[in-house]
């Protein structure tokens, strides 16, 4: 059977014997051996070129037209994006630049703050101190008077003990002065 | 089993029937059938897309038509010479693409008309091929002589030889060069076509009832050859009209080395 096929084979493309298909005429020719018809090929150069032409004409413009359509948005997108990109960039940029100001201000305010309130406390310390030591002196100048007084009341009453003493003792009823020498002898007489 | 099987395989096509003693073959009324698949599918897309209507049919084309041109505008630098061969290089992948897998479809050569096969893919027929290769060629030039003129164009094959002698010698290869890539282009598009065929052709009768099991394997494998085929066809086409539009510079001589070096890795 294998045979039988390359003898069909052989035989069809009338090169190589002589097929009962095959004209004995166009063994001679090679181009009508392979089947090429000059009619036909013109045929077909025209068929094919006409079939171009409405193609390009009719039907491929409405393709390309949806295609650059698409490759125009795509582009479009793309510029936008870029676009979006750099604007994106530079907001960035000017945040960071933004928050790197603050950051200093906020640094500048909390050291200032800082100082002002470090001033504050010396002051306020100061002011205390100052008060406390007015409240201080102010106690000592009231625990003078207070001494002062409790002094004179003691001597004012020790005198009147003695002159009272004396009186019980000498039965003598002394005038103020005389009491008066009387206890201040006593006095003198008891601090020696 | 075998002996009762009557392979038909011609490397040429069948005439079906005469208009006047014009012959309508059977490439010819498949290549029909491709171009009314063609068209209807371009069509239908295009008038979804006019009105604006999404479907994963719509978006699947339009995804390999964008596909398509993204290829030509990176290989053609020249946005304006791109947009002007896209329509060409575009039909040609997707005429070749859809004509090519015609040959897949089952009942090669089992329908039958007057002891000729009805189906026989169009891209398996030379005067199609060469057709194709020969708009090419047309179009690369006309574009090379918009790019150059047509003495500069001219000037690309034909140089003096008492001044440049290998230059001159170039040229000569590079025209020879200009016609046997076609050939080769078009020769390789048949090729692939019409082995594909007998190879399905072959295949069905060397695996009998097994067929169904073999068959696909073998249909999805020429699916796939179709698809490279007609890519390689269009890629070919945008190489050779950017290597026929590009500038030479001051040293043609060895800008045409680079190219037919560049046009060589191509191929």
């Amino acid at each position: 059977m294998p045979d039988k096929i390359l003898h069909t084979l052989v035989n069809a493309t009338g090169y190589f014997g002589s097929g009962a298909e095959v004209k004995a005429d166009e063994q001679s020719n090679v181009f009508s051996a392979l089947g090429i018809d000059w009619q036909m090929l013109l045929f077909q150069v025209i068929g094919f070129s006409v079939l171009v032409f409405v193609m390009a004409k009719y039907i491929y413009p409405i393709f390309m037209k949806v295609v650059d359509e698409r490759q125009a948005k795509i582009e479009e997108s793309v510029k936008a994006a870029d676009e979006a990109k750099q604007m994106a960039d530079k907001a960035e940029a000017d945040v960071q630049k933004v928050l790197t100001k603050a950051r200093r201000e906020a640094s500048d305010i909390v050291s200032t703050a800082k100082l002002e309130a470090s001033n504050a406390i010396s002051a306020a310390e100061e002011k205390a101190k100052s008060r406390a030591e007015k409240i201080v002196a102010s106690g000592h100048e009231q625990i003078k008077k207070d001494i002062q007084v409790a002094k004179q009341a003691l001597h004012n009453e020790t005198l009147e003990l003695i002159a009272q003493a004396t009186e019980s003792i000498a039965k003598v009823k002394l005038d103020k002065d005389s009491d008066a020498v009387l206890v201040n002898d006593a006095v003198k007489g008891a601090a020696k | 089993m075998f002996a009762a099987i009557d392979l038909h395989i011609d490397i040429k096509t069948a005439p079906m029937f005469h208009i006047g003693e014009f012959a309508v073959t059977n490439a010819m009324l498949t290549g029909t059938v491709s171009l009314i698949v063609f068209i209807a599918i371009f069509g239908y897309v295009a008038k979804m897309l006019k009105t604006g209507k999404y479907n994963r049919f719509v978006g699947l084309v339009q995804w390999a038509f964008e596909g398509m041109l993204s290829q030509i505008d990176s290989v053609i630098p020249n946005k304006k010479i791109a947009r002007s061969i896209a329509p060409l290089a575009l039909t040609i992948f997707f005429y070749v693409l859809i004509s090519y897998w015609m040959s897949v479809l089952p009942g090669l050569d089992s329908i039958k008309y007057d002891g000729n096969p009805v189906l026989r893919s169009i891209a398996a027929d030379m005067n199609f091929t060469f057709a194709l290769a020969f708009i090419s060629l047309i179009a690369t030039q006309f574009y090379a002589i918009r790019a150059h003129g047509g003495i500069g164009n001219l000037k690309r094959y034909f140089r003096n030889p008492f001044k440049d002698f290998i230059g001159a010698f170039e040229g000569i290869l590079e025209l020879i060069g200009e016609i046997s890539r076609y050939s080769a282009l078009s020769l390789r598009l048949f090729g692939n076509c019409f082995a594909g065929e007998v190879l399905l052709l072959i295949m069905s009768v060397l695996t009998g009832y097994f067929a169904v099991m073999t068959l696909p394997v073998f249909m999805a494998f020429e699916l796939f050859i179709g698809f490279i085929q007609a890519y390689v066809f269009f890629v070919l086409t945008i190489i050779f009209t950017s290597l026929a539009t590009e500038s030479h510079g001051p040293h043609p001589e060895h800008s045409a080395v680079k190219s037919s070096k560049k046009m060589v890795a191509a191929e």
